[in-house]
């Protein structure tokens, strides 16, 4: 199970890597995006290896509060890029 | 501990989204950056077992600080300029592109305040309500094609709006503080 593990992490190292080098800003929002939702996955992943409900149960929050933050982040830049 | 060599790879990602957020010079690409640095942190913290500190992270740290930071850094990074109405001076679009492009290596935006008549533009240059002033020229006093006059506060400013561009329309007053400190 370590191999998924380790997978996912060379996936996650995708949208950093492009976050890092995209000077456009929404670019950059799309990598956070992606980042925001491999990282909660893989916190569920590590819960069900473990079979600790505890670390599942905050994964899930997680995953939508992350959604949340993003929404509002994207909110203010497009009214930044109107006005 | 060998089983758990994952938890070593996911420990560097920390060091290496921190480095990426300390070498950004755009504002608002940092407040993106910390988001990931946010995201990576909790699930580090998850990791570790303490699942309390990850959703403090991921609900504080992440969602609400780059809520917070991001309508401070979009009141408080902008030139406010001041103009006449818009019935009195229209401002050509050469000269707002011109402008935004010269404010664009300092990350500022472009504010537009309409004031009344040129003495209350001045007053408010004086009473730090603006940050720079625009008038245009009367056809009368015209020397060349420029067919603006801009004046700003401090010779900071001066400095960054002293682009070629901005140069061909507009003539560069001295700086409210120059004319002040001359006898």
């Amino acid at each position: 199970m370590n191999g998924i593990l380790i997978a996912m992490i060379g996936a996650l190292l995708l949208p950093i890597y492009e976050a890092w080098q995209d000077e456009d800003i929404w670019q950059k929002m799309l990598a956070f995006a992606s980042i925001a939702t491999k990282t909660s996955i893989m916190i569920l992943v590590v819960s069900v290896l473990r079979d600790d409900w505890m670390i599942g149960v905050v994964g899930v929050l997680i995953l939508s509060v992350g959604n949340a933050a993003l929404m509002l982040l994207a909110h203010i830049l497009r009214r930044l890029n109107e006005g | 501990m060998t089983d758990e060599i994952y938890v070593f790879a996911i420990m560097l990602l920390l060091p290496l989204s921190a480095g990426m957020l300390v070498a950004q010079t755009n504002p608002y690409h940092a407040l993106i950056i910390r988001g990931i640095l946010g995201a990576i942190a909790a699930l580090v913290y998850a990791l570790f077992g303490a699942a309390d500190v990850a959703l403090t992270e991921a609900l504080v740290g992440t969602m609400l600080s780059i809520t917070l930071y991001a309508v401070a850094v979009r009141s408080s990074m902008s030139l406010r300029l001041g103009v006449l109405e818009p019935e009195a001076m229209p401002l050509s679009a050469e000269l707002t592109q011109a402008l935004r492009q010269a404010l664009q290596p300092a990350h500022l935006r472009l504010e537009l305040l309409p004031y009344g008549d040129p003495t209350a533009l001045q007053q408010a240059l004086g009473e730090k309500e603006i940050h720079a002033l625009c008038l245009p020229i009367p056809v009368s006093d015209r020397t060349d094609k420029r067919n603006y006059r801009l004046q700003t506060r401090t010779p900071r400013l001066q400095q960054l709006l002293n682009t070629e561009s901005l140069q061909a329309i507009a003539h560069l007053d001295e700086t409210l503080q120059h004319s002040e400190s001359q006898p």
